[in-house]
C-alpha cells in the first residue's frame, strides 16, 4: 500500500492473522473435497424421485404430498402396474405375490409374499394389509370411497389367514378398475399406523357406507370422523422408517435423501446398490444440471429440450431407454368461442396443421406424431380396435380441403386472410403454460402454420401451470394444449375428453351433463352428435360404460368413441409421448431394455425386478 | 410495518390465480396416476385449505400469528409452516452472510486501495471493474459460475448444501468443510455481484475523508501512520456499516434466484416451490420471515450506527 497521505500498511500481526483466516477457509473447503468414504460393494445409486421434490421436514408417510416415503424404495404398494397397451390390470408382483380375481371381478384375494418382513424384522402379515386398507379409507377416493352408491367402492376386507386377505366390492355399481385401484394401495405397518385409527374404525366404515336413509345422519357423522382421522394421518410422521421396500430411509436433508438397503426385504438378493441417494430439485432444470454433470445414475425425461438432451448424451457412458407412454398432447378447443363451435372449422384446422412438423419442433426426442385423433395413443388404438383404426380419417395435410370446409362454415378469404361470417378477421390465440417448453414450441409452430394459411394465430403463455389450469377451466382460452389418451385404462383415456372438462359427471350410478361454461365444462362440446354409421352418439355415456364393462367386452364401445372423436374433433391429437429414461453406466449396469413394461415405474421397482447391478470391475 | 406487510402478502397470495388442489391434481395426472387416485390424493389436500370468507381467514391468520403460529403447509399436508421455514432459513443465512461479508471485505480493501491510487491506472481499473460487476445481476454471475465450475471444469458440486452420503450434520471439521465446499459457488455469486458496490462506496468515502482537516492535524501533531490510518478507516467506513446491515435484509429477498441456480435448499427455493404449488400458508410464512429479516436489519443498522458513531450518540 502506498505511503500517500501518511498511510502505512497494516502490521505484520494483522497480515498474519489475515493469512491464517484465509487458510482456514481454504482448509475447510478442502476438507469438503477430500477423499470420499470408501465405497461398499453395492455402492450408492444416485437418482431423483420424479414424484415430488424432497422436503426434510415432511413425515415418512406415503400419503403426505411431500412425504419422505419414496415409491419403490422405502414405500411400496401391493403390486406395480405394468406399462401395458391394453390391460390395465397387468401388474408386477409387489408385496402381493399373487392374486385371484373372481369371474365377475368383484372379489380379489391377495396372497402376501411368504417371506415379506418389515425393516425392523417383524413379519408382514395380512393384518398389516387390513390396516393399510383402513388408512386408505381415511384418505378416500377410488375404491376406498365411503359415499353410498359410489361406483366400484370396496365393501369388505377379510383376513383369511396370516398371508391372505380378501377384498370384496360393495354391491351395486361395479367398476372394472377395482383390481388396479386395489393393487395401488400403499402397504403400511400395523404396528405404526394402528394407533392413528379410531378404535371402532371398521364400525365407522360400515356405518359410513350405509345407504339406509334412516341412518343418514349417523352415516354422515361416521364419514366425517373418518375424514378427520384422514387429516390427522396424512400429517402423521413415524419417528423412524419401518419399510417393507428394498430400502430404509437413513437420513434426509433439504438437498437429498439417503436410503440404505433393507436386509429384511423379501427379495434382498436382487437388490444391487447398498444405498440410494435421491437428489432434490425445484424444477426440471436442476435435474438437467445433474445429468449434464454426470452426477446421476439414472433419471426420467422431464420435458428436456433437444440441446440439453444432446449435452446429456455427450456425458461419458450416458444413454437413454425408450418405451411406451400412454399420454398424448392435443390442441384443445373451447367450443363456446366461435367459430370453434362449427365442426367444419375444427376439421379444416386439422387439414391445415402438419402434425409431423409440430412434433418435430415440439417434442423431437420424446414424441411420435399422432397418426390419428382417436382419443388413444396409436398403438393402443390398433390393439383395441384393429382394422378400424385404418378407417379413421388421418387428416393428412390438404389445404384445398381445408379451404372448402371453411367456406362451407361461412368463412371467407379476403386478401389472403380468412374472415368470420360477420366479416371480422378469423384470429385466435393458443394458450400454453410457460415452462412447458414442448407445448410452447409446438404452439408456436402451429401458430406459424396457420398464419401462413391465412388465419392469424398467436401463441401466448400463462405465468405458470396453475394460472393456465385455472383460466382454462374458467373457459378463458379459445384454444390451448391438453393431455389426453391417459391409458392403459380406456375409461381414464376417454374421461379426459368426455368427463368433467366436457360437462359429464358420474356419481352414484347416475350420469349427468352440465352445460358449457358451468361446473368445469370448458370444452363445451355437444352432448350428442350424429356420426356416419353409428347414428346418434352420446360420448359421455359411452365413456361411463367403459368404467363398467369387463375389458374383453369393451371393444365395440371403444370403436364408437374412437370414431366419434375422430369425426367430431373436440381436440386434435398432435403427438404421443415416448417414455424416455436417461441412464449412465459408469457405476451400474443391467438397466431395463427398451420397451420394458417397467419403464414407467420408479427405479426402485426396477431394482426389485432384478435390474441395476453394480458394474463389474474390469 | 410488519402488520402492513403481513396484510399485503396475505391478500396478494390469495389473489393469485390457481389453486393448490387443481395444481396437484394435474401434476399427478401428468405423472401417470389414474384420475381416481389423483382425486383421492388431492381430496386430502383440500382438507388443508383454509375455508370460509377471505376476511374470516384473515382474522384467523392474524390471531394465529399473535400466537406465533404460521399455520400448516398445504403442499406438505399438515407440516407446520414454521418447521419448513426455520429448517430452510439457516441455509439462506449461511449463504447471504458469507456472500455479503466476503464482498464487504474485498470491496472495502480494494476500495481503500482504489482511493489511494485513484489517479493511477490501477485505481481506475479497479473502479471500472467494480462498476461493471456491480451492474451485473447476481443470478447472471451465478449462471456463469455454474456453467464454468460445475460443467466446463467440474470442480464444485452442482447443488445441495452438503453430501449426506459422506457426512452427517454436526459441528465437526468434515461437515463444516463440506458445507463450505458446497457454498463456495453460490456465495461467490453474491460476493462478485456486490463487491463492486462496496468498492465504489469505500473509494468515494476514503477519497472524501482524505481531504479532511483532522487528518492533516493528526499528521502535524506527529501521530503515527498507523494511528492516522485508523482515523481514516473508521471515518471512511462509517456510512458503509449501515448499508451493510440493510443489505443483509435485502439479500434475503434476492436469494430465490441464486438458490434456484445452485439448487441450494434455502428460503428462496422453498418460496419458489410454494409459489408454483400455490401453498398459501407457506408463501405467507416465507414472505413474513423475509420481511422481518429486512426490518430487523434496518433496526440493527440504526443501533449499529449510534453505537459506532459518537456524534450520533451525543445527539
Amino acid at each position: 500500500m502506498s505511503e500517500e497521505a501518511g498511510v502505512r500498511a497494516p502490521s505484520a500481526t494483522r497480515r498474519s492473522l489475515s493469512v491464517v483466516a484465509a487458510a482456514l477457509v481454504v482448509a475447510l473447503s478442502a476438507a469438503g473435497c477430500g477423499d470420499s468414504k470408501p465405497q461398499t460393494a453395492g455402492g450408492t445409486y444416485t437418482t431423483v424421485d420424479a414424484g415430488h421434490a424432497i422436503d426434510a421436514s415432511a413425515p415418512i408417510n406415503p400419503y403426505n404430498g411431500k412425504g419422505n416415503a419414496f415409491s419403490g424404495y422405502n414405500s411400496v404398494t401391493l403390486a406395480f402396474a405394468k406399462n401395458s397397451l391394453n390391460d390395465h390390470n397387468a401388474h408386477f408382483p409387489g408385496v402381493a405375490k399373487s392374486w385371484d380375481v373372481s369371474s365377475d371381478g368383484s372379489k380379489v384375494t391377495i396372497h402376501v409374499q411368504p417371506n415379506a418382513k418389515w425393516s425392523d424384522g417383524s413379519d408382514l402379515t395380512a393384518e398389516d394389509i387390513r390396516t393399510s386398507a383402513a388408512v386408505a379409507y381415511t384418505q378416500g377416493g377410488s375404491v376406498f370411497q365411503l359415499t353410498p352408491g359410489a361406483a366400484g367402492a370396496l365393501g369388505e376386507v377379510k383376513v383369511v389367514d396370516n398371508k391372505t386377505v380378501e377384498f370384496t366390492q360393495a354391491t351395486g355399481n361395479r367398476n372394472n378398475t377395482f383390481l388396479r385401484s386395489l393393487l395401488a394401495m400403499w402397504v403400511l405397518p400395523k404396528s405404526v399406523y394402528d394407533s392413528q385409527l379410531p378404535a371402532n374404525f371398521w364400525d365407522l366404515v360400515k356405518q359410513g357406507s350405509s345407504a339406509d336413509p334412516a341412518q343418514a345422519d349417523a352415516a354422515k357423522k361416521a364419514r366425517d370422523d373418518i375424514a378427520a382421522a384422514g387429516k390427522k394421518i396424512v400429517a402423521f410422521g413415524p419417528p423412524k422408517d419401518v419399510s417393507a421396500g428394498p430400502f430404509v430411509l437413513d437420513s434426509v436433508s433439504a438437498s437429498e435423501a439417503i436410503l440404505s438397503k433393507n436386509k429384511f426385504f423379501y427379495d434382498a438378493n436382487k437388490i444391487g446398490p447398498d444405498k440410494v441417494r435421491l437428489r432434490n430439485y425445484t424444477g426440471n432444470e436442476q435435474i438437467w444440471n445433474y445429468l449434464t454433470s454426470g452426477e446421476l445414475d439414472s433419471a426420467p425425461y422431464t420435458s428436456t429440450p433437444t440441446n440439453v438432451v444432446e449435452q446429456i448424451l455427450k456425458v461419458s457412458n450416458s444413454g437413454k431407454i425408450t418405451g411406451l407412454s400412454q399420454v398424448s398432447a392435443a390442441l384443445a378447443f373451447n367450443q363456446k368461442y366461435p367459430p370453434f363451435d362449427k365442426l367444419e372449422v375444427r376439421q379444416a384446422l386439422a387439414y391445415v396443421i402438419d402434425r409431423s412438423q409440430v412434433q418435430k419442433i415440439g417434442e423431437p426426442d420424446s414424441g411420435k406424431v399422432a397418426e390419428h385423433t382417436s382419443g388413444l395413443i396409436e398403438d393402443a388404438a390398433k390393439l383395441w380396435i384393429g382394422d378400424e383404426v385404418g378407417k379413421l380419417n388421418p387428416y393428412s395435410v390438404d389445404k384445398a380441403k381445408a379451404e372448402s370446409l371453411l367456406t362451407t362454415a361461412g368463412l371467407a378469404k379476403v386478401g389472403g386472410k380468412w374472415t368470420l361470417p360477420g366479416g371480422a378477421p378469423f384470429t385466435f390465440k393458443i394458450q400454453v403454460p410457460a415452462g412447458f417448453s414442448d407445448w410452447v414450441a409446438g404452439a408456436k409452430n402451429i401458430a406459424s402454420q396457420l398464419t401462413d394459411f391465412g388465419i392469424a394465430v398467436e401463441a401466448t403463455t400463462s405465468a405458470d401451470f396453475a394460472v393456465y389450469q385455472t383460466e382454462m377451466a374458467a373457459g378463458k382460452y379459445a384454444a390451448g394444449f391438453w393431455l389426453i389418451a391417459l391409458g392403459p385404462s380406456t375409461y381414464n383415456a376417454y374421461a379426459r375428453l368426455y368427463g368433467g372438462a366436457n360437462g359429464w359427471a358420474a356419481f352414484g350410478g347416475q350420469l349427468t351433463h352440465n352445460p358449457a361454461g358451468t361446473k368445469g365444462n370448458w370444452i363445451g362440446g355437444a352432448e350428442t352428435a350424429t356420426i356416419d354409421g353409428l347414428g346418434t352418439v352420446n360420448p359421455g355415456e359411452l365413456t361411463y360404460q367403459l368404467s363398467q364393462l369387463p375389458v374383453d367386452q369393451a371393444k365395440d364401445t371403444i370403436v364408437k368413441l374412437a370414431k366419434y372423436t375422430n369425426a367430431q374433433l373436440p381436440m386434435i391429437q398432435m403427438w404421443n409421448y415416448v417414455n424416455v429414461q436417461f441412464v449412465n453406466t459408469t457405476r451400474y449396469e443391467n438397466f431395463p431394455p427398451n420397451d420394458c413394461e417397467c419403464l414407467r415405474l420408479t427405479h426402485g421397482v426396477w431394482m426389485q425386478l432384478g435390474y441395476i447391478q453394480p458394474k463389474k470391475k474390469q | 410495518m410488519i402488520w402492513v406487510v403481513t396484510t399485503f402478502t396475505f391478500f396478494l397470495v390469495r389473489l393469485m390465480p390457481g389453486n393448490p388442489v387443481e395444481v396437484q391434481y394435474e401434476r399427478l395426472i401428468q405423472m401417470g396416476m389414474s384420475p381416481d387416485a389423483a382425486e383421492a390424493q388431492t381430496a386430502v389436500t383440500y382438507g388443508f385449505l383454509p375455508h370460509g370468507s377471505i376476511w374470516s381467514q384473515y382474522v384467523d391468520y392474524l390471531w394465529a400469528l399473535l400466537h406465533l403460529d404460521l399455520g400448516v403447509s398445504v403442499e406438505a399436508q399438515g407440516v407446520p409452516v414454521a418447521d419448513r421455514v426455520f429448517a430452510a432459513a439457516p441455509w439462506t443465512v449461511v449463504l447471504v452472510l458469507s456472500g455479503i461479508l466476503i464482498s464487504f471485505l474485498i470491496g472495502v480493501v480494494l476500495g481503500v486501495f482504489a482511493a489511494l491510487k485513484r489517479s493511477s491506472a490501477t485505481g481506475n481499473a479497479l473502479s471500472i471493474a467494480g462498476s461493471l460487476l456491480h451492474g451485473v445481476p447476481p443470478f447472471v454471475l451465478g449462471i456463469l459460475l455454474f456453467a464454468l465450475f460445475t460443467r466446463r471444469w467440474p470442480i464444485f458440486p452442482s447443488g445441495g448444501q452438503y453430501d449426506a452420503a459422506e457426512v452427517a450434520p454436526g459441528l465437526y471439521f468434515d461437515f463444516l468443510g463440506d458445507v463450505a465446499y458446497h457454498a463456495i459457488l453460490p456465495a461467490s455469486a453474491y460476493a462478485l455481484a456486490s463487491y463492486g458496490g462496496w468498492l465504489l462506496a469505500m473509494r468515494s468515502s476514503v477519497a472524501s475523508v482524505l481531504g479532511d482537516d483532522f487528518l492533516l492535524a493528526a499528521e502535524l501533531r506527529g501521530l503515527t501512520k498507523l494511528t492516522r490510518f485508523r482515523y481514516l478507516a473508521r471515518n471512511a467506513i462509517l456510512p458503509l456499516f449501515t448499508v451493510l446491515a440493510i443489505s443483509f435484509g435485502l439479500m434475503f429477498g434476492g436469494s430465490i434466484f441464486i438458490e434456484r441456480i445452485f439448487n441450494y435448499p434455502g428460503l428462496g427455493m422453498l418460496l419458489f416451490a410454494s409459489i408454483g404449488s400455490r401453498d398459501y400458508s407457506m408463501m405467507s410464512g416465507a414472505f413474513l420471515l423475509i420481511t422481518m429479516a429486512v426490518i430487523a436489519a434496518n433496526i440493527l443498522a440504526d443501533l449499529l450506527y449510534s453505537a459506532i458513531d459518537p456524534r450520533v450518540r451525543r445527539a
